[in-house]
């Protein structure tokens, strides 16, 4: 078969191509180091982000939320100790979202559009004891559990005009937030003795279920289990 | 035939006809090609670089600090610089620190240098070595002094010493052996020198024999497991052949995947070694004398153990993802534990280690991508670590004495 013109430059690109690239075999692994972990970041029992008022303010409506009833209540929980934990630190701080200019009102399919969630909450403590007190001449730690109750569904509705930010924003922001401490992973402060997670039955950071693949929807009653650990039933 | 890569058929052939060379096969100049090749598989066969390189990037130039309970000693350069290497030694001179352990002047070397094995080389195979150490860069490393008290750092006591431990053996082939067991017997006892960190140790740091041999020994910090049933330990004695030599070439095997010290062996030594001979040494290791049934009684604490509510959550929890619900871990990938050897040992610094540390297995050309197994060390508080490590040493039908929550800080407090 004659070269062509063609055939000589494929072959002279493909011989300059082999001997440029060597193949290499690689082995081994991602970097290891004996004794070395990448534990979770366990809570800090101490940390504080509200002032005592504040504070006050947060406990009766986490307990509003989420009351005791069989099952402990949001504070008995530690959803407090989980939220100052979360707003004394990087979610407080805003540091996941973009947080520059330009300043306008998002649609809500849009996601968080608000400040940084630290000042999103400090803001509204302050905004909804200053209406409470022109409306009723009361902070909201005076009020009646039920005037509470009633109260916190104005703000879910969005029907309480705050000064400076949006009430429903925070009231949605706060309701999630205090389900993320109630039923998150008790090494973020909340779920204390993982009593969410027994009473819904969800075992927890366990992984390998392939032994019950064809349990045919029995109930398991697993123990729950947290990532950071804590196996021993005394310790609890 | 003629064969286009003559020396080095020569060299296979050389290794995999005859089990041990007779003297007259090799009579040859030692300084050709096939002798120094063969030099080269020796020195990996003795995993001479385990000490003797402590910086990748000058092979075999010693001054490696090797802890020992008595102190620590500093590997000789075996490179041939004359100042501070074995640039004025004589293929004698080698043998006889091979063969007796003493330095040209006469005086004793420490047995930290497993002379009491490598005596058993032949005369030839000592040559071949130092014909390939011959060729190595000279490299000017000047070994530090062994930091022994007195009176360990006078090396006359080294005559006292090997007056009580050292037999200065020739290799005989065992009779009614067949030739492949007695390779092994050569490779094992010999270069391999696997009863260094396989058998226990007296309180003079030298191996136990007999009886002792190969019932497991404390080496770098780590319980080097038996070789034959000891205790509750199997040994080597349910593993095949295949079994033993898969472990030694690839690192890895049904079984298990080797971790710790053994991967280094492998890495620097028994990867190396040609299929006959991994036969041959699986052929020995499977075959050592067995002085006892495996004791499968349980004792009251240690059956407790096995039905542990806190042993059995963090198995279940933390380790069945791999080792498997019933301890029978995923062949090739993931350590069995059930009848696992390390497990059951009397002495639990292997396993314990490797729950608070993990592992890493070794990457070889059939495994390139070795699995390591993550530290618990941050996650189990000691009681949970006892709790589990002897929930495995007692559940899926093996059994072990019970460890202690003062084993496991002894260890915290070590790493």
């Amino acid at each position: 078969m004659p070269m062509t013109r063609r055939a000589l430059l494929a072959g002279a690109s493909l011989l300059a191509f082999s001997t440029a690239v060597q193949a290499r075999t690689y082995s081994g692994g991602i970097p290891w180091k004996a004794a070395r972990s990448n534990p979770p970041e366990i809570f800090d029992p101490e940390a504080r982000f509200f002032t005592p008022e504040e504070r006050a303010f947060i406990s009766a409506a986490v307990d509003r939320l989420i009351p005791a009833d069989d099952f402990p209540s949001a504070t008995e929980s530690g959803v407090v100790t989980f939220l100052e934990n979360q707003l004394s630190g990087a979610y407080g701080r805003g540091d996941i979202y973009y947080m520059k200019g330009p300043f306008r009102k998002g649609e809500p399919t849009q996601g968080y559009q608000s400040q940084a969630p630290g000042i999103l909450y400090r803001q509204a403590i302050a905004d909804i004891n200053t209406l409470l007190k022109s409306e009723q001449n009361k902070s909201f730690t005076d009020l009646s559990p039920d005037e509470q109750d009633t109260f916190l569904m104005r703000l879910s509705e969005g029907k309480a005009e705050l000064e400076h930010v949006d009430g429903k924003t925070f009231f949605d922001t706060f309701w999630q937030d205090t389900q993320l401490g109630f039923f998150g992973d008790p090494v973020h402060g909340g779920n204390r003795d993982m009593a969410s997670w027994k009473m819904l039955g969800f075992p927890g950071a366990r992984y390998d279920y392939r032994e019950y693949v064809n349990h045919d929807g029995r109930k398991l009653s697993f123990e729950p289990v947290s990532v950071a650990g804590n196996f021993m039933k005394e310790a609890h | 035939m003629i064969h286009p890569n003559f020396p080095k058929a020569a060299i296979v052939a050389a290794l995999t006809a005859l089990p041990i060379l007779p003297a007259h096969a090799v009579a040859q100049d030692k300084n050709t090609y096939s002798t120094i090749e063969r030099g080269l598989y020796l020195t990996r066969a003795g995993d001479c670089a385990a000490c003797h390189t402590s910086d990748p990037e000058k092979p075999y130039a010693g001054n490696y600090p090797l802890a020992t309970p008595f102190g620590t000693i500093h590997s000789s350069n075996l490179t041939p610089d004359d100042a501070t290497g074995l640039g004025k030694w004589t293929a004698d001179d080698f043998y006889k620190a091979m063969n007796e352990g003493k330095r040209p002047d006469g005086s004793g070397l420490y047995p930290a240098f497993p002379y009491t094995h490598f005596t058993l080389v032949t005369r030839e195979d000592s040559e071949a070595i130092f014909a390939y150490l011959k060729t190595l860069e000279p490299v000017s490393q000047k070994v530090e002094k062994p930091g022994f008290p007195f009176p360990l750092n006078e090396r006359v006591v080294m005559k006292g010493w090997n007056a009580l431990n050292f037999d200065d053996r020739k290799f005989t082939p065992v009779d009614g052996k067949s030739a492949e067991w007695n390779r092994g017997y050569y490779l094992a006892e010999g270069l391999g020198h696997c009863a260094m960190c396989h058998s226990p140790k007296n309180m003079l740091g030298a191996e136990e024999n007999g009886a002792a041999a190969y019932t497991g020994g404390m080496a770098e910090g780590w319980f080097a497991p038996p070789l034959k049933a000891h205790g509750n330990a199997p040994g080597l004695s349910d593993w095949s052949k295949k079994d033993v030599s898969d472990y030694l070439k690839y690192g890895r095997n049904e079984q298990t995947a080797a971790f710790g010290p053994m991967a280094d062996v492998i890495s620097k030594s028994t990867r190396y070694l040609s299929d006959p001979d991994l036969e041959a040494l699986a052929a020995y290791l499977t075959d050592l004398p067995n002085t006892q049934e495996k004791d499968n009684t349980k004792t009251g604490s240690t059956q407790e153990a096995a039905s542990s509510d806190t042993g059995k959550l963090v198995y279940d929890t933390q380790c069945a993802a791999c080792h498997g619900a019933q301890g029978e871990g995923v062949k090739l990938q993931f350590a069995k534990l059930a009848g696992s050897n390390i497990v059951q040992s009397d002495n639990p610094t292997t396993l314990l280690r490797v729950i608070l540390e993990g592992t890493k297995a070794v990457p070889t050309a059939k495994y390139p991508t070795p699995h390591a197994m993550p530290a618990f060390n941050w996650k189990l508080k000691n009681d949970e670590v006892v709790a589990v490590a002897n929930y495995v040493r007692n559940a899926f039908g093996n059994s072990a004495p019970a460890v202690s929550s003062s084993d496991v800080e002894k260890l915290r407090q070590g790493s």
